[in-house]
């Protein structure tokens, strides 16, 4: 087993180097043509001298001469310092078709290119938004990743690839952003968004991309954006939903109520960690998370590329900022809500601010706690718990706790993921009752008396088999504990009769131990 | 989403997120008028535990408009959600 894992590495390895080799050969090659093509023209400007020179070589004082000479290449020097274009031959090309907008033109493309935007996340969000930055020429792009690249990224980080599993986001999102277009400098920083070092690597840009996946990381962002007054285009997406806001714009001093709202003035409290789901529990569909990174860019790039003349105070907030959300599946699929000015007593950008540069870099703030965290489900005692080899040995030879053989009807196996989940992969035999149920059954339906008319189809159905031992399972073994014990409240174990348990670990413990192709989904 | 118009002597609420996975529901209709500041506690009859897993962090907005409801002096604790509004439940969504 291990040893086929390592050669699946080093080949994987081995792929992503390979591919990285070919892309640094392109931009080489890309590279040398420019440079040849500017040898060229330097060339052609040399010899258009020449008839001068002719002119000159003839009938005049050679003192007189020299001096005509450096009076004639000073004024050249001169020349050629403010070129006749401002952009390069090949930018008027490659930006051709975003040039000609009205809402864009020289002045625009020129506010990209002098533009830098630091893109924190590359996922779901940041690769499309990255995407289109770099295509539209902002002149520096930062990114900001610790993770790696995994397989179950790529159905909608389009930046990565197959062949660069494994590799970190940042440098593979660099392969192909700079294959993209050159003349963009990509910055990396390869590592998660710290509270001790966000004001430093944020500082240098003009303005930020949260792409996130954290709550925590949304509120050390907007309060990084707020301290060091950049604007801040955020976004968010899970499920079939996403949504959108511009905060901090225009990015004006904390206590300056003309300034727009940040994270804090539209989500001053935190959601319950134990209702944050991420896209690995609550699921995402690619162009869903897609539609909400591209439409960053889109935000970025209208904010960059607005004349600054519109950003003194008197023509501060002509359209008061807006949170968009979008719902891939819904009727109308946008919706654009109208939202609050900053909050006159907000914790970051009112004129009571608490949080502070300060506070920030000595690493007091704490994020993480601010937004709490769930701890691993313990909920029960050992002898309602079985390990998943027990199980495996239950189900195939003699029950460890009464020594008896095993037949079809000795236990209840109860699997308490969702429906869909339920539908991808099951062990054998399992009941599907999903948790959701579970939580939404309320006690006092079903203890008073032995079958209430309310009490829910599942409770009446274990209660009909009361002499079975009942196994509950999930996917990673927390609602399993949960559920055991909601069991137990709603009376199911017959005042001690019955045993229920849960399987320690779930399906993933499972599929470790004892079943490795039992799907990994 | 069966959005439209709401009932005589109804509003229409609209839950994004969390709320919809609370509640089961995208969209439902209920009695008018409401005001603002209890608009949390109808709901947490209807569906209990409401408030602390979900609307304790939602932003409220009454006919797109967000609405501050947080803190006991808000002037907008006062507004009064009338028949025919519409009101969502935009609960924070962090991943991406």
């Amino acid at each position: 087993m291990a040893s086929i894992s390592v050669i699946e590495t080093i080949r994987k390895q081995i792929a992503s180097c390979e591919s990285q080799l070919r892309d640094l050969r392109q931009q080489l090659a890309e590279a040398e043509h420019q440079h040849q093509q500017r040898e060229q023209e330097r060339m052609r400007q040399d010899s258009s001298i020449d008839p001068l020179t002719h002119d000159m070589s003839y009938g005049i004082h050679d003192d007189f001469r020299s001096e005509v000479f450096a009076a004639l290449s000073h004024t050249e020097e001169d020349y050629s310092a403010p070129k006749r274009w401002p952009l390069d031959m090949s930018e008027y090309k490659r930006y051709g078709r975003q040039l000609i907008l009205s809402g864009i033109g020289l002045q625009g493309q020129l506010r990209l290119k002098n533009a830098s935007v630091l893109v924190i996340g590359v996922g779901g969000l940041g690769c499309p938004a990255a995407a289109y930055l770099v295509g539209a020429g902002v002149g520096t792009i930062g990114l900001v990743d610790g993770d790696i690249v995994e397989e179950s990224n790529l159905h909608r980080q389009i930046l990565h690839s197959t062949s660069r599993v494994g590799m970190s986001k940042v440098d593979s999102a660099r392969v192909f952003l700079s294959s993209l277009n050159p003349n963009v400098a990509v910055v990396p920083h390869i590592s998660r968004l710290a509270p001790e070092s966000a004001i430093s690597v944020v500082e240098s840009y003009d303005m930020v991309l949260d792409c996130t996946d954290t709550p925590a990381s949304r509120y050390l962002i907007s309060d990084t954006c707020v301290l060091l007054g950049k604007p801040l285009i955020s976004a968010s997406a899970l499920k079939l939903e996403g949504q959108l806001m511009t905060l901090n714009n225009p990015p004006l001093p904390p206590g300056d109520s003309r300034g727009g709202p940040c994270y804090r003035c539209i989500f001053p409290k935190p959601p319950p960690p134990e209702s944050v789901l991420s896209c690995g529990d609550g699921g995402i569909l690619g162009p869903v998370v897609g539609v909400m990174g591209v439409l960053q860019a889109l935000e970025a790039i209208k904010v960059l590329t607005k004349d600054p003349g519109t950003l003194a105070p008197e023509h501060v907030n002509p359209e008061p900022p807006t949170l968009l959300i979008f719902n891939g599946y819904g009727n109308p699929m946008f919706r654009s809500i109208r939202l609050r000015t900053r909050k006159p007593r907000c914790a970051a950008c009112s004129s009571q601010a608490s949080i502070t540069s300060e506070a920030l870099n000595s690493g007091s703030l704490d994020y993480v706690q601010f937004c709490g965290s769930v701890s691993p489900v313990d909920a029960l005692s050992a002898n309602e718990r079985i390990s998943v080899d027990n199980y495996a040995k239950l189900r195939s030879h003699i029950n460890p706790f009464t020594g008896m053989e095993p037949s079809k009807d000795s236990h209840i196996l109860v699997d308490v993921r969702e429906k869909v989940q339920f539908g991808l992969c099951s062990l054998e035999g399992s009941v599907n009752i999903p948790f959701s149920k579970v939580v939404s059954t309320s006690l006092n339906m079903s203890n008073v008396q032995t079958s209430g008319p309310q009490e829910p189809g599942w409770v009446s159905e274990l209660k009909g088999i009361p002499d079975r031992p009942i196994f509950v399972v999930c996917r990673l073994g927390n609602d399993s504990q949960i559920t055991v014990k909601k069991m137990k409240e709603l009376g199911l174990d017959q005042g001690g009769q019955r045993w229920i348990g849960d399987i320690k670990g779930g399906l993933k413990a499972w599929r470790e131990k004892v079943e490795p192709d039992f799907p990994d989904y | 989403m069966a959005s439209g118009k709401s009932p005589l002597g109804h509003f229409s609420i609209l839950y994004f997120a969390a709320a919809s996975t609370f509640t089961g529901k995208s969209t439902e209709h209920l009695p008018a008028p409401v005001l603002a500041r209890n608009l949390f506690t109808s709901l947490e009859q209807l569906y209990p535990g409401i408030v602390d897993k979900v609307l304790s962090s939602c932003a409220v907005t009454v006919n797109l408009e967000y609405i501050d409801l947080d803190g006991e002096d808000t002037p907008q604790l006062e507004l009064m959600i009338k028949e025919g509004d519409e009101v969502a439940i935009i609960p924070p969504v962090s991943s991406g």
